[in-house]
C-alpha cells in the first residue's frame, strides 16, 4: 500500500466528515444559533443550511414555537390572611433565538421563578374573595408585568392563566357552609313569604264571601220586607173585598169561611203524631160559638127540618151558645 | 482494506450509490445523497474511462464536494418560491401593514395594543389610548407602529 493509497482513503473520508459537519438541516418550528470560536455570529433559519466546518458550530437549538409551561404550585398568602394553594401555565413564544439563548440562562426556569413571585405579588394584594372571583384580573396584570420583564429575553409571554385557586380544607367547608345558609335563609324567606300571600289571599277571599253573603241576606230581607209588603197589600185588598162582600151580603158567610178554618186548624192539631192531649185556650172555645153560624146557612140552605137537626146537636154538646163573635183578622201568610 | 478497494469497479460503484441514496430516505440529513450521486457518477465515470480505483476514490471525494455547491444553487431557484406559508413562526412579521387600537397611550416610546387576546408592547411616535396605529416594521417581539 503505497502513502497515494492511504490519501486517497483519508482525504474521501475527510470530505465525508467535513461534508456531515458542514450541511444543517434545520427543521420547521427551530432556529440553530451559530456560533464562530466560542461566538455567536448568526441564526440559522428552517430549511437545508450550510456553515463553515472548523469555523462555526451550532450553538443553541432554539425551539420557536408557542410553548406552555407549568407553574409549580404554591402556597399564597392573600391580603385577609388566607392562605391558598394556587397553579397555573403560561404559554410562551421565542421571537429571538439569539436574545434567548445569550441573554438568559436556564429560559424556562427564569420564566417559572418570575411568574411565580409574581403571583405571591399580585395576589398578595387582594382579598381572599377577590383572589377566588377576579381570574381575569390577575391573569392580565400577570401578563403585564411577565411579559415586561421577559422582553430582554427575545421572548413574548403570550398568557398566564392561574389554573387552580385551592384554599385551606376548613376554608372551603366553611364557605360551603356560608353558601348553604344563604340557600336556606332564601328558602325559608320565600316560604314564609309564599305563606303570607297565600293567608291574605285566603282572608281576602272570606271577607269576599262573607261580603257576598250579607249582600245576598241583604237583598232577600229586601225581597221578603217587598213580599211582605205586598201580601199585606194582597190581604189589605182581601179583606177590603171580603167586608165588601159582606157589606153587600150575609154575615153568616163569613161565619162559614171562619168555621171552616177553624175546623182545618183543629184537624191538623188532632194530625199532629205525637200530640194526643190538645191544650185549648178558653177563648177559642167562644169561637166554637160561630158553628152557630153554621146552623144558621145550613137552615137557610136546607131548611127547617135539618135546622132543627142541627139545634139538637148544639143542645148536646156542652159548649154555651154565646153567639158568633168576630174572630180577628190575622194577615195571610 | 486495500482489498476492498482495489475490488472497486464500475458496479460497486453503481450499488454502493443507490445504497447510500436509500440510506438517505431513511435516515434524511442530505449529504448521503450527495455520496450516492457522486458514487452514481464516478460509476458510470468508470465505465468510460477505467481509472485505478484510488483515482475513483478522489474523483468520488471531489464530485461529493461540488455537490454542495450545484445543490444549493438547484435548492434555491426551487426552494424560493415553494413555502406557502412564509409566517410559520414569525407571527411578528404577519402583523406589518395591520392596524391596530391602542389599549395604554404610548408614552416616552412606549404603548402596549391588544392582539388576539394577548397584549403586545408597541414603539412608535407617542400617541394617546384609543388612536389607531399601524404596525410599520416588527423586529422579533417587538413591533413599531406608526399613526395610522
Amino acid at each position: 500500500m503505497t502513502g497515494f493509497d492511504i490519501f486517497a482513503i483519508a482525504f474521501v473520508l475527510l470530505v465525508i466528515v467535513t461534508l456531515f459537519a458542514g450541511v444543517k438541516t434545520v427543521p420547521q418550528g427551530y432556529d440553530w444559533t451559530i456560533e464562530r470560536f466560542g461566538k455567536y455570529t448568526r441564526t440559522l433559519a428552517p430549511g437545508l443550511n450550510l456553515i463553515i466546518p472548523y469555523f462555526d458550530r451550532v450553538g443553541r437549538k432554539m425551539n420557536m414555537m408557542e410553548q406552555v409551561i407549568n407553574i409549580p404550585e404554591q402556597e399564597v398568602i392573600t391580603k385577609d390572611n388566607a392562605t391558598v394553594t394556587v397553579d397555573g401555565v403560561a404559554f410562551f413564544q421565542v421571537f429571538d433565538a439569539a436574545k434567548a439563548s445569550y441573554e438568559v440562562a436556564n429560559l424556562e426556569q427564569a420564566i417559572i421563578v418570575l411568574t411565580m413571585t409574581n403571583i405571591r405579588s399580585v395576589m398578595g394584594s387582594m382579598d381572599l374573595d377577590q383572589v377566588l372571583s377576579h381570574r381575569d384580573e390577575i391573569n392580565e396584570r400577570l401578563l403585564r408585568v411577565v411579559d415586561a420583564a421577559v422582553s430582554p429575553w427575545g421572548l413574548k409571554v403570550n398568557r398566564i392563566e392561574i389554573k387552580d385557586i385551592v384554599p385551606p380544607a376548613d376554608l372551603v367547608e366553611a364557605m360551603g357552609r356560608q353558601m348553604k345558609a344563604e340557600r336556606v335563609k332564601r328558602a325559608d324567606i320565600l316560604q314564609a313569604e309564599g305563606q303570607r300571600q297565600s293567608e291574605i289571599l285566603r282572608a281576602e277571599g272570606a271577607k269576599q264571601g262573607q261580603i257576598l253573603q250579607a249582600e245576598g241576606r241583604k237583598e232577600a230581607a229586601f225581597r221578603d220586607a217587598e213580599a211582605r209588603e205586598r201580601s199585606a197589600e194582597a190581604e189589605a185588598k182581601a179583606t177590603q173585598m171580603v167586608s165588601e162582600a159582606i157589606a153587600k151580603g150575609d154575615v153568616a158567610a163569613l161565619n162559614y169561611f171562619i168555621a171552616d178554618k177553624y175546623i182545618k186548624a183543629f184537624g191538623q192539631l188532632a194530625d199532629s203524631p205525637n200530640q194526643k192531649i190538645i191544650m185549648l185556650p178558653i177563648e177559642a172555645m167562644s169561637i166554637l160559638g160561630s158553628l152557630a153560624g153554621i146552623g144558621e146557612i145550613a137552615k137557610a140552605t136546607f131548611g127547617e127540618s135539618a135546622a132543627s137537626a142541627a139545634a139538637a146537636a148544639r143542645r148536646t154538646s156542652s159548649v154555651p151558645n154565646t153567639g158568633p163573635t168576630p174572630p180577628p183578622v190575622a194577615p195571610q201568610r | 482494506m486495500a482489498e476492498i478497494f482495489s475490488t472497486l469497479g464500475t458496479w460497486n460503484w453503481l450499488i454502493f450509490g443507490f445504497i447510500l441514496m436509500a440510506l438517505e430516505l431513511l435516515a434524511p440529513g442530505i449529504f448521503l445523497f450527495w455520496l450516492g450521486l457522486a458514487a452514481l457518477l464516478v460509476g458510470l465515470l468508470s465505465f468510460v474511462i477505467n481509472p485505478s480505483w484510488q483515482t475513483q476514490l478522489l474523483l468520488f471525494a471531489i464530485f461529493t464536494v461540488a455537490a454542495v455547491p450545484a445543490w444549493r444553487h438547484f435548492a434555491r431557484s426551487a426552494g424560493s418560491r415553494s413555502q406557502s406559508n412564509p409566517f410559520l413562526n414569525k407571527r411578528t412579521e404577519a402583523l406589518i401593514g395591520r392596524e391596530f387600537t391602542l389599549e395604554k397611550p404610548i408614552v416616552d416610546g412606549t404603548g402596549t395594543v391588544r392582539i388576539d387576546d394577548t397584549i403586545w408592547r408597541v414603539a412608535g411616535p407617542d400617541a394617546p389610548a384609543g388612536s389607531r396605529v399601524k404596525v410599520v416594521q416588527a423586529d422579533g417581539a417587538s413591533l413599531t407602529v406608526a399613526a395610522a
